[in-house]
């Protein structure tokens, strides 16, 4: 096995266990792999924005070939750049009245049709479909999106969850039951977002579980069972050098 | 102090310990629960399937090392599942820092498929400006992307060969874990330049998306290490995301079990309460 994927393997095992070690309570271990994650990761953007926007994209093409005409963006970029000096600074309104023109100019028309004009056609369904050889159907399949049944449940969704958030006029009387009815659907839909977050931070736990397992095979040197042993002697190291003065935690 | 008032103050710690033993154990004795495949993901699935050999298969790998168990192995089933399939993939990311992670993963099913990069596939790499791209993309594909993950140019490039912009594109499937991803490659790409579009995202992510799903606007979805769990069974492969699903299965049980306790203990307290504020009245 290479040399870098053992390191790799070390590495990986020992800041996993460091960030779990904060499930016990705060360490300076939990604190050393997070900074160390929060380092990285902007050291590793740094790197890789200055090598592809400003060696690949900007620097190799005017010098290399002779594209003198992406000078044009490199000005427009470099204006963003006088916010640091307050008497040039007002340049830089350039630059962001550019930025917010183009932003808007392409993202508005789009958002609109695909966010609204899309979702409003997929709600105002009709409720009864055509079959060639049965006339006008009205179908009850639950499990089926598109059937009628789920196409009157979206609808009654939709309208009441709107209500629910018209504040214009007080939710009594029949109101109040539209409201209410709005309130269950939307409680339906933060339980499937609840549920849908817990699978998916369980998801990450095994991710990391099964590197764990992985990693406690003697071709790696066994760094999952070392560390875990180093992580918990270090946590009862710290647990017993309490600094003067603090009081000892509560039982 | 009451079982009750004991349980509701139990040490969080405690219930970490049950969730972690509850995740370590299936992990270690796998029992093999079975799988059964959703229609969002047996639509990407079946897509892939009805494409013909040298169709273009563009992947985004809108993701970074955070989302890496989740979506990780949805790359390698799809990869490997175009791969099979003989078509030209284009794999790119619009997140800075998942670059090397992309890399890292196409080079490895490439690999393992036999596949030459250039001539079978590209790794296009990262191009900044988000949602830009995509348009960038949609006029010219070289335009964006000049040169390839390891500098040559893509102009000339065999697996290329046809393709000037998104509309040459015969499927794309964007996984995603925030923004830019599946939601920015519809509003920005299939919306305009008509090409079909599936998407892969965190579990997070995933009820956010089902109305894009409703509607056509992607023809299928692979959510979360479920998601993945389901094309690897549907390409006969299995891999991690399979191998995760006793863990996943056991979690949610337990999770199901201090729900209903937690809920138990406190309304038993409410009760008690009460009852004792009517015996001091």
């Amino acid at each position: 096995m290479p040399v870098e994927t053992i390191i790799g393997a070390w590495v990986a095992t020992g800041l996993t266990l460091f960030i779990f070690s904060f499930l016990y309570k705060d360490n300076p271990l939990f604190k050393l792999a997070e900074n160390l994650y929060v380092g990285v990761s902007v050291g590793y953007t740094i790197v890789k924005t200055y090598d592809t926007v400003i060696v690949h994209l900007i620097w190799k093409p005017i010098v290399e070939n002779g594209e003198w005409a992406l000078l044009i963006p490199v000005a427009i970029g470099t204006l963003m750049l006088t916010r640091y000096v307050p008497k040039a600074a007002w340049l830089s309104r350039y630059a962001f009245a550019f930025i917010v023109g183009v932003g808007s100019g392409l993202a508005i028309p789009r958002v609109i049709s695909s966010y609204i004009l899309k979702q409003i056609e997929d709600t105002v369904r009709p409720l009864m479909v055509m079959v060639p050889g049965e006339g006008l159907t009205f179908t009850m399949n639950l499990l089926n999106p598109a059937s009628s049944l789920n196409t009157i449940i979206i609808l009654i969704g939709v309208s009441s969850v709107l209500f629910y958030f018209f504040f214009s006029v007080e939710h009594t009387g029949p109101g109040k039951a539209v409201a209410r009815t709005g309130i269950l659907f939307l409680m339906i839909a933060f339980g499937a977002a609840f549920g849908y977050t817990v699978m998916a931070r369980m998801s990450l736990l095994i991710g990391r579980l099964t590197d764990l397992i992985e990693f406690t095979d003697p071709s790696y040197g066994r760094p999952s069972l070392w560390l875990l042993g180093l992580t918990i002697l270090t946590l009862v190291v710290m647990g017993r050098r309490r600094p003067q003065g603090e009081p000892p935690e509560p039982h | 102090m009451s079982f009750a008032e004991r349980m509701l103050k139990i040490d969080r710690r405690i219930i970490f310990l049950v969730i972690g033993l509850c995740t370590l154990f299936p992990l270690l004795y796998p029992v093999g629960l079975p799988i059964k495949i959703s229609p969002e993901v047996r639509g990407v699935y079946d897509y892939i399937e009805s494409l013909p050999e040298g169709s273009v298969f563009l992947l985004s790998l809108d993701f970074d090392p955070a989302s890496k168990p989740e979506l990780y192995p949805q790359s390698i089933s799809l990869l490997r599942h175009a791969f099979r399939k003989n078509l030209r993939v284009i794999a790119m990311t619009l997140w800075v820092s998942g670059t090397g992670m992309a890399d890292q993963v196409i080079t490895q099913v490439a690999r393992e498929m036999g596949k030459e990069s250039g001539k079978d596939y590209v790794f296009l790499g990262w191009s900044p400006g988000g949602s830009a791209v995509i348009i960038n993309m949609g006029q010219d594909l070289y335009g964006a992307f000049p040169a390839d993950y390891n500098g040559k140019p893509t102009k000339g490039l065999p697996v290329l060969q046809g393709i000037t912009n998104l509309r040459d594109v015969n499927y794309a499937v964007s996984l995603g874990a925030g923004n830019p991803g599946v939601e920015a490659w519809y509003v920005f790409g299939k919306d305009k330049y008509k090409f079909e579009l599936g998407g892969g995202c965190t579990g997070v992510m995933a009820p956010g998306l089902y109305p894009l799903l409703r509607s056509g606007q992607i023809n299928g979805l692979i959510g979360g290490l479920r998601g993945a769990a389901e094309y690897e069974t549907l390409i006969g492969q299995k891999g991690r995301a399979i191998a995760g699903m006793d863990a996943q299965s056991a979690t949610h049980l337990a999770i199901i079990v201090l729900v209903i306790m937690c809920n138990l203990f406190y309304f038993s307290l409410r009760k008690q309460a009460k009852q004792q504020g009517h015996s001091g009245a």
